[in-house]
This record gives structure tokens, sequence and C-alpha cells, in this order.
């Protein structure tokens, strides 16, 4: 069916169809309707991390903080609602406050030439703690009863939940992005060599500038739509997310030195993870038990990456 | 140490890269010639181990030998120094000396005595450094140097040295010869790749030349010329590989006033005229990279100012772009190209813009401006999608070559465009300055280490010595001897 | 230079923002070392503490070991170097807590445990709640709620945590026999993932008649998967979030732990310590069970 040499673009994709296919032997709750909607909900949370930190990975950077900015624009959101904000306008500075979480990140790596690892472990420090403060270390229930926030999480268009919708057009865009226009191959160029690139003329520090505000903004929106599903924004919210985005990346089969990935890898990717966690639990197995599966399943998909690089 | 290859047949998928080859290799310096391809390299790795011959015999001092990893062969003494050196940067001078061979007692290393060992083996080859040092703070001749005295340590009866002067200065190149005369005198054998013809007819008392995967003869290097050993690699006779170029026309395209940078150069000042080639010569560390570098904008001078076809323009890479200035840069691999991308996303780097329709990028036109310069510059590949690190040095060059060429450029600055490139690679090259010159009216500046190409091709040569430019010399006063006494400080009074 | 006058503009704002700690008068100062501040049950136990405080006259300084138990070890040193008298600790591990305290009493200073105990060491006084009361006591009512038999779903703690274990168990035996446990899975004591679980735990089991939670995070998680189905809910802790939800009939109960009267009593034993009067060796706090027909006494 495929050449020899194109089997392994798919590697990501066999392996999701195996553990589907699986998974619906191994449980029969697993193939309904109900639940594959549901785990498609589940995964629009990291789906959306996930999606920007490919941009963030595919430059040879890394972005500790999602989890962080995700807790805190959430957390800015949900306080500005209960300020009775119109809601459109708390969402849209919502997501300006990830944005600019991000765009911080960025100036730090860009301008001033410091690695994305310590940059991003000491905002994602900061903005915890931030988040800690404006909350007052306590849960923050949403005191509208607006239609509008709750639909953003809960709701359903045409069937189909609606973060579900958010999640396929924002991949959409990515899509489009990085494989369509300009700003997409420069970013493979900065992640191939930035040098190269920087010497080639591309305006390499905006556009890494340009890359983490993008990703802040992901964040943000998938903070506020887990918000919408909870009702409320939780002080610890996003902690750990990190990891979840890093590895469905990886496991989509993007490199961590940049230059060489697809969205549609992580796509794949975050499916896994989603499909991963949900079948466990249909199966009822011990939390310990899943740890070790998933660390598996991640190392797994790192491997077959090293083979098909051969 | 004699090492005789019979009948040494090797194949890749299906490909063979070596065929039938027969040939000995006896004591004394031993020079292995060839382009690119001609299986220098995959024949010295079957004799280290890393590969095995698919037929044939390797016989070391009269007896066979199968080697299967280089280990095998480093216990008999044959040791293989890359072109890419295999030296740590963070780790000391010392501990790459004896990395993974440390001297032990109990499970702790003897710092003390390993340091001394390492600073006599490296005072025997006449480098006197601070061991202790990471290695990555010496020159590149230093440590190469270093690379030579951990195959002493070793006990190497045989050093393969594969373009060992490709990054070398003028002066570490004429310590390194010393160093490799002196191993000869200690019954020590060489075998010594390289493409420069000038360096192996100083050094080799033996050519042997590889073409196309056959063996094809060895010479004796007194009793043979230069022209005869291109004339085997390359299959036909060579007649001069500079071509002859159209003088150049009156108009200044370019005009640099006296630019200066702290610590790198100070008051440089030069014209470029239309369909001119403007060679730069000088010594390693004259200065010259540095000033392409800050007309190009990508490390900007501290004063003067740039005057492009009459029209000042500030000092930024955008700006150099946008005004058709195109910088090829030395070193290819980390400043050129990517290695791990195809030729198609490596030639649109510089100009995306050739490629979109409104903001979306095309894939059609990308194939269409790709081919045209894999046609224009006869860029050897299987296709669009062939990956940079698969190519020959030459093939690479071209595509740099193409990556600027797609920003319509009017200057264009070569920071020695042909290292690491093969003989017919070269000349290829060569032919296409000259076409850009006088078809393009494109202006050329050529920086480069190799005199003989800057005679070759330059109109006018200029020649930097400490940061200054003390001379422009028209082609009939530029000749080696005033060049060279320029570049090392004498002043011009011939 | 540029980059220096930044670096220089920010250290100052980091610095600015950082100032404001607590002061003291000529009071006797008592150290509190608590578990992690950020869950609002301590947040709670420590509001309380700091406002008895304020009226029994004795200085607290009050520090958070954000769960982590080589800092809660050097925060407790630091309050011995600082001269308090008594400390009162929350451990974030009830077994590696042990040295800290020992180390501490060798200095002359008592020490009081708050909620979690230590192992292995002998303190002045324990003030805590029973977990395994707690658990029974929300079996008990979900047997009475179910009419003695029906099907359950069980949401456990971070798996090996002593609250985990002990709640479950005192939870586990009271059913055992009369309710059905058909599943029980980790959620971290966390209110997305308790959420997550709960969608997934319902696509398995089309069935089940109440959901009990290991704390009140994760069962207003899973309120949130479970919206439209009819069972009972039983969460742990009583936070604000969850009295809130039993007042509007979203939730159905919560066994609340009382952790402002722990707060309380924990500074009312510090001042008989310094006052060197005995004390009790526990002090048990009670728990009790919150529905909708006494919600109204807790809601503040």
């Amino acid at each position: 069916m495929f050449k020899n040499k194109d089997i392994s673009r798919y590697t990501a994709l066999i392996a999701f169809a195996v553990l589907f296919i699986a998974l619906s032997f191994m449980s029969s709750s697993f193939l309904t309707t109900d639940n594959l909607l549901q785990v498609l909900r589940q995964i629009s949370i990291n789906g959306l991390i996930a999606g920007g930190m490919t941009f963030v990975i595919l430059t040879g950077g890394i972005d500790l903080s999602v989890g962080s900015i995700l807790g805190f624009s959430s957390m800015a959101t949900v306080i500005l609602i209960n300020s009775n904000l119109p809601i459109p306008i708390a969402i849209i500075i919502g997501l300006i406050i990830g944005g600019l979480a991000g765009v911080f990140n960025g100036f730090f790596i860009a301008k001033m030439k410091l690695q994305p690892f310590i940059v991003t472990l000491a905002s994602m420090t900061i903005l915890r703690g931030l988040t800690l403060v404006i909350s007052g270390n306590k849960p923050v229930s949403v005191a509208s009863d607006s239609e509008l926030f709750t639909k953003l999480g809960q709701g359903y268009i045409l069937g189909i939940p609606t973060p579900v919708i958010i999640l396929i057009i924002v991949y959409i865009i990515f899509w489009i992005v990085l494989e369509k226009t300009k700003f997409g191959k420069k970013v493979y160029g900065i992640g191939g060599n930035e040098e190269v690139a920087r010497l080639s003329g591309i305006k390499t520090d905006r556009a890494k500038i340009i890359i983490y505000g993008l990703i802040g903004v992901a964040c943000a929106l998938s903070g506020i739509i887990l918000a919408s599903r909870l009702g409320s924004a939780q002080p610890l919210l996003g902690k750990g997310f990190e990891l979840d985005a890093i590895a469905a990346v990886v496991i989509g089969g993007t490199s961590l030195v940049g230059g060489k990935g697809k969205i549609s890898g992580t796509f794949i990717g975050v499916l896994i993870i989603g499909v991963l966690g949900n079948g466990l639990n249909l199966m009822q197995v011990q939390s310990d038990y899943q740890d070790i599966v998933k660390g598996a399943v991640i190392l797994l998909a790192v491997l077959m990456d090293r083979f098909k690089q051969d | 140490m004699k090492v005789e290859f019979k009948g040494i047949n090797k194949s890749f998928n299906g490909v063979q890269v070596l065929n039938d080859i027969s040939f000995t290799i006896d004591g004394k310096i031993h020079a292995l010639m060839g382009e690119n391809g001609a299986g220098k390299s995959t024949l010295m790795k079957i004799l280290t181990g890393v590969y095995q011959s698919d037929e044939g015999q390797v016989i070391v001092d009269g007896i066979e030998k199968k080697y299967t990893h280089p280990k095998e062969a480093e216990k008999d003494g044959i040791i293989f120094i890359h072109q890419e050196l295999n030296i740590l940067p963070f780790i000391s001078v010392t501990d790459n000396i004896f990395l993974n061979k440390e001297i032990t007692k109990g499970i702790f290393v003897k710092q003390k005595e390993m340091d001394q060992q390492a600073r006599s083996l490296l005072n025997e080859l006449g480098l006197d450094i601070d061991v202790t040092k990471e290695a990555g703070q010496y020159s590149v001749g230093q440590q190469q140097i270093i690379e030579i005295a951990k195959a002493l340590k070793e006990h190497a009866k045989l050093i393969i040295m594969d373009e060992p002067t490709a990054a070398l200065s003028e002066k570490e190149t004429v310590k390194l010869f010393e160093i490799i005369n002196n191993l000869k005198k200690q019954g020590i054998g060489i075998i010594y790749i390289s493409h420069r013809i000038e360096e192996v007819f100083m050094l080799c008392d033996k050519i042997s030349v590889l073409r196309d995967g056959s063996f094809i003869e060895t010479l004796m290097s007194e009793q043979t010329t230069r022209n005869d050993v291109i004339r085997l690699m390359v299959g036909r006779e060579i007649v001069d590989i500079y071509p002859k170029k159209l003088p150049y026309q009156d108009d200044i395209v370019l005009q640099v006033n006296n630019i200066s940078k702290i610590n790198k150069y100070q008051d440089v000042s030069f014209e470029l005229h239309k369909g001119e080639i403007l060679g730069f010569a000088g010594l390693m560390g004259a200065g010259r990279t540095e000033v392409m570098h800050g007309v190009f904008g990508s490390d900007p001078y501290d004063e003067g100012s740039i005057i492009v076809n009459g029209k000042k323009i500030k000092n930024r890479i955008e700006d150099s772009i946008k005004n058709k200035i195109a910088f090829i840069t030395e070193d290819r691999k980390n400043e050129g190209i990517i290695t791990e991308f195809n030729i198609k996303d490596n030639i649109i780097m510089t100009n995306y813009d050739s490629i979109a329709k409104k903001g979306r990028i095309s894939n059609k036109m990308q194939n269409q401006v790709t081919t045209e310069y894999i046609e224009l510059l006869k860029i050897k590949c299987s296709g669009l999608q062939h990956l940079l690190k698969k190519m020959s040095g030459g093939n690479q060059q071209k595509v740099v070559i193409g990556k600027w060429l797609n920003i319509n450029p009017s200057i264009l600055i070569m920071d020695e465009p042909t290292r690491g490139v093969d003989v017919g690679a070269k000349q290829e090259i060569y032919s296409i300055m000259k076409e850009l010159c006088e078809e393009e009216g494109i202006s050329i500046i050529l920086v480069s280490s190799e005199m003989p190409e800057v005679l070759g091709m330059s109109d006018r040569v200029a020649v930097m010595h400490e940061g200054r430019l003390v001379d422009i010399l028209n082609r009939e006063e530029a000749s080696q001897e005033n060049v060279m006494k320029l570049a090392t400080g004498g002043n011009n009074n011939v | 230079m540029k980059k220096k006058v930044l670096a220089l503009v920010l250290g100052l704002f980091l610095l600015v923002g950082c100032g404001g700690a607590s002061s003291s008068g000529d009071q006797e100062p008592v150290g509190m070392s608590i578990s992690t501040l950020a869950n609002p049950f301590f947040v709670t136990m420590k509001e309380s503490a700091e406002k008895e405080a304020e009226s029994a006259n004795v200085a607290l300084e009050v520090l958070d070991a954000k769960d982590d138990v080589a800092k809660q070890t050097s925060d407790i040193e630091t309050l011995v170097n600082k001269g308090v008298k008594v400390i009162i600790v929350n451990p974030v591990d009830s077994t590696a807590i042990k040295p800290a305290i020992e180390a501490a009493q060798a200095k002359d200073v008592k020490i009081i445990t708050v909620d979690r105990s230590a192992d292995g060491v002998e303190v002045s006084s324990h003030i805590a709640s029973d977990n395994v009361a707690g658990g029974t006591l929300a079996g008990e009512y979900l047997i009475e709620k179910l009419g003695g038999s029906g099907k359950v779903i069980e949401l456990e703690g971070e798996t090996g945590a002593s609250a985990t274990i002990e709640r479950g168990e005192g939870f586990n035996k009271s059913v055992d026999g009369k309710l059905d446990v058909i599943a029980k899975q980790t959620a971290n004591f966390n209110r997305d993932k308790g959420m997550t679980v709960m969608e997934n735990l319902a696509q398995a089991n089309k069935d089940f008649d109440a959901v009990f939670a290991h704390n009140d995070e994760m069962i207003l998680g899973a309120l949130q998967a479970i919206k439209d189905k009819d069972v009972i809910t039983v969460g742990f802790d009583g936070t604000d979030d969850a009295l809130k939800a039993i007042e509007a009939g979203d939730l159905d109960a919560t066994v609340i732990q009382q952790p402002d009267i722990m707060g309380s009593e924990a500074i009312k034993v510090a001042a008989q310590l310094l006052k060197g009067e005995a004390v009790e060796a526990t002090i048990p706090v009670d728990l009790v069970l919150v529905d909708k027909d006494n919600v109204a006494d807790f809601l503040k």
C-alpha cells in the first residue's frame, strides 16, 4: 500500500489504529458514539496546548509554562466574569493575558538569548504564584449564569461538543499556517538551523516571540474551556499539563531538536494519549499501573521514531 | 607498515562503490586522491573495520585481516583521524586524549599522571598548551595535533588523515606538515586524503588515484605533474581551471566607506564595480570574514557607511537582502545550509516571496524555482527531496549559490566558496562565477585563502593585514609574492 | 548595558513585590508549618489559627511547605532558629517529618501536630479528626439513602496518601456486604481529573446509584460529568464550593472536617503550652456529615 520508505511516516497513525482496535475488543463501552465524543472533548484541552507546543518544539524550543499560563488566564477570566465584565470581553482579555505571558517568554528567549527551558521554568513558577495570589488559594466559581460561557465548554453544535469544534478549527488554522504560509516555512527554518535562518534574512527573533505568544493564546483558550466545563477556576489548574502536551508532540513524531515534524502527527499523539487514558479508566486499571503504561507508550513512540530515522 | 588491497569489491543497496581495487601502500606518506564519490573514504572505512568488503582481501604486514570494528584496527596500530575531529569541546585536553582509556588506580582516575603524559605527548609534537583546559578553547589546528597525540598514545603505525588542512590556516598547515614529516622519520606511515593538490605534492611520496570506485594508478610524486594527477582524477585533461573573464564596467555598485568594528577591523574602504570580481586575500585572522559580516549586516559595524547603487543603506540583514546583496558564508554546515532539509526547503530560505501567492506558499512554484536552479547550476541529486546531508560538498555549495541567486542579487559575497569542494565542482563554480559577472552583470567579492584561486579569478585583489585593508592591487600587479608580502605586513615597494 | 538595567529593574520589582511580612511585638512567638496553602482546607485552617492567635495575643508565624518534605524540614529549622517555643506542624508526610520534630524537641521546642500525625515520635498534642471515622460516616449515609443496597462508584485520592487509605478503609468497611462498590479509580484529589475520570467511568458503568469521592474537589468535578444522572453524591472536606453545591441541591452531602476548629484548637493548645500548663495528648475534632438539612449552619 505504501512505499517502503513512506510507511515510517505513519508510525504514529498505525500505533493509534492498533490501540484503538485493541481497546474496542477489550472494553465493550469503548466503541460507542457517546464515549468517542467524550474522548474528543477530553482531548481538546491537551490538544490545544500540544498544537501550540508543536510550533515551539519545531523551532527547537520548549515551553514548560503552559500549565501555569492555562491556570493563570483561566483564573483571570473567571475573576473578570465575576466582576460583571461582559463575557466576550472577559474571554478576550483572558486570551490576551495568555498571549502576553507567552510574549514575555519569547522576549527573554529571543532578545535576551536565554534558554527556553530556563525561561519557561521561571515563568511557570511565577505565573503559578500569581494565580495563587489572585485566587487567594481558593477555587473561584463562575458566578454568572451566562449561557455563552457555559456553552463554551459544555455545549454542543450539531451534536458535536463545542470544545471539539474549537479544537478542529484551531488545528485547521495551525495546519494552514505551518504548511501553506511563509511563516510556517520560517518556523521550520529556525528549527533546522537558527543561524542559517538568520543569515538567510529571516527575522528569527520576531518569529520566536510570535510563536511563544501563540502558544500562550492556545493555553488561555484551553484554560477558559476547562473553566467553563468545571464551572470554576482552580488555583492549581493545569499543573503537570506540560508533560502530556510534550508527550503528544513527541509521540506525533516531532523532533525535540527542531525543524522536523507535523501538526497532523501531534493530533495523532493527542488522540493516543487521550484514548489511552480513557481506555485504562474504562478497564479500571489501577492508577499506578496507568502511569506505567503511559510512560511505556511514550518510550515506545520515541523508539519507533528513532528506528525510522535510520 | 605495509597494507595490500587485493580485489576489493563493495556495494551499497546494489550500487557498486568499489570495483576490484588492488594496490599497495607501504610506509612513508601516501596520498589518496580522487573526486568526491571516488571511493576514498569507503576504502579507508573498510581498512579500519567500519565497513566490511563484499569480496577481496586486506593484507596488513603479510597477514590477512578482517576487521569488524575500528577498535580491532586500532589494536594493530591503524588509526583514522576523521575530517570532523572527534574532540569533545567541553572536557580537558588530557581527558580527550585519554577518553575511555583513563589511567586508574582502583576506581580513581590518576589525573596528574595523565596530565603529565598528555603534556609530554604534545610536547613531542611541538605543542605547548595547558592540558587541563577545555579542548574547545584551542584552535582547529591545535585540536588536530591533540588528535594526533591521541593516535600516538595508541602506538600508531599507520595514521589515516582525511582532509586534515581543510580548516587550518597556512601557518598551522606548515606546522602540521612538520609533524607529519617527523612521524615519517619515526617510521609511522601516513595515508593522506586531500583535494589540495599543492599540498599533496609538497608532502607526499606517492600518490594513488581512485576514480568512480576503481583504482587508476599509483604515481611517485617526484616523477609526475599536477596536471597529470588532475587528468587521472577527472578522467580528462584540464587546461586551465580559472576561466578568462571579460573586464568589468565602470559603474560602482557598492561603496564601503571607512567601516570599523572594535577589535576586528579598522577603517576599511573599497569600491566594487559592475561585473567585477574583487578578491580578498590575507592570512587567517586578518579580518576578511568579519568585514564581510559587517558589510552584510549579520554582525554590524560600529562606524562607517555603505552605499549601494548610490543609496546609503541600513546595516541590517533584511536591508542588505532588499538591496540585492547576497552572502555565501565560509562555514557552510553551520551558516549556509540546513543539512537535515532537502534542496527545496534550503533554496527558498532567502526569498519566500518567490514561491508565495498572496502569502500562501505554492508547492508548484517551489518546485519550479528549485528545478530551475538544479538545472542552471547542474546540481547532482535524485530529485527535489534530496537531503543536503547526503550530498557532496560541491553540490551543497551549489545549493547555497542557488539559494542566493533566488534573491536576484546584484552583489554576491563569496567567503571560501570552494572549501571542501573537489576539483571538478570547483571548476564548475568558477565558470558559474564568470557567467554571473558577464551575463547577469553581478559583482562578486571573493574571499579565499587559496592564493591561486584569488589570483586566478579576481579582477583586483584587496589584501588585509591585522584588521586593515592595506592595498588593492590590479590583476597585473597581483603576483603571489606581492600579495604575500602585504598579507604578512611588509610594504609594497616592488 | 540595556540588559543590566533591565535585570536591575526586574530585581527591584521582585523585591518590592515580596515585601510586607508579618511583624510582632513582645508577644510569645508560635510557629506553624503547613503542608500546603494551595489547598483551601489548609487555608481555612490557617485563617482560623491567625484569628485565634490575635485574640489570644500570640505572635504567629506561618510557613507554607508547598507539599515538599524537604522544605518543611528546613521551615521547621528556620522557626527553631528564630526562637519560637511552640511549633504547630501539619506534616506533608507522616514518616518523613520525624527527624525534624526530634531536632526541634532537642532544643526544647514543643510540637503540636494537626490533621496528620507524626509517626514514631511523641508530640505534646495531636489535633485531628479521624479519617477512618469520616469514611464510615459517608458509608452509613449512603446505606441509609439507598435503603440498604445499591451500586457505588468510588473516586479515590492520590494513591498511597494516608487520607486516601483511611477514608477508603472506613468507607469500604462500613458498606461491606450492603452496598456494591462497582468501580474504584483515582482522580488525584483534583477537580479536572475528577471530571475526566467520572466521564470515563460513567461510560463503562451505565448503571450506578451513588458516587463517593475522597475529597470535595473530585466530587465537584464528577458532578460536571454526571449532571443529567440521578445519583447520590458524597464528598469529603466541606469546602466552600461543596457547601454551596449542597445548598443549591447539586451535591447531596459531604463529610466536614472542620479545619477552622483544628486551627483555633491548635492555638489554644499552644497558648497553654507557653504558659507551662499540661495539655491533652490527643484532641479529636468532630467530623460532621453535612447535607441539605444542616448546611446552613456551616455556610459562612
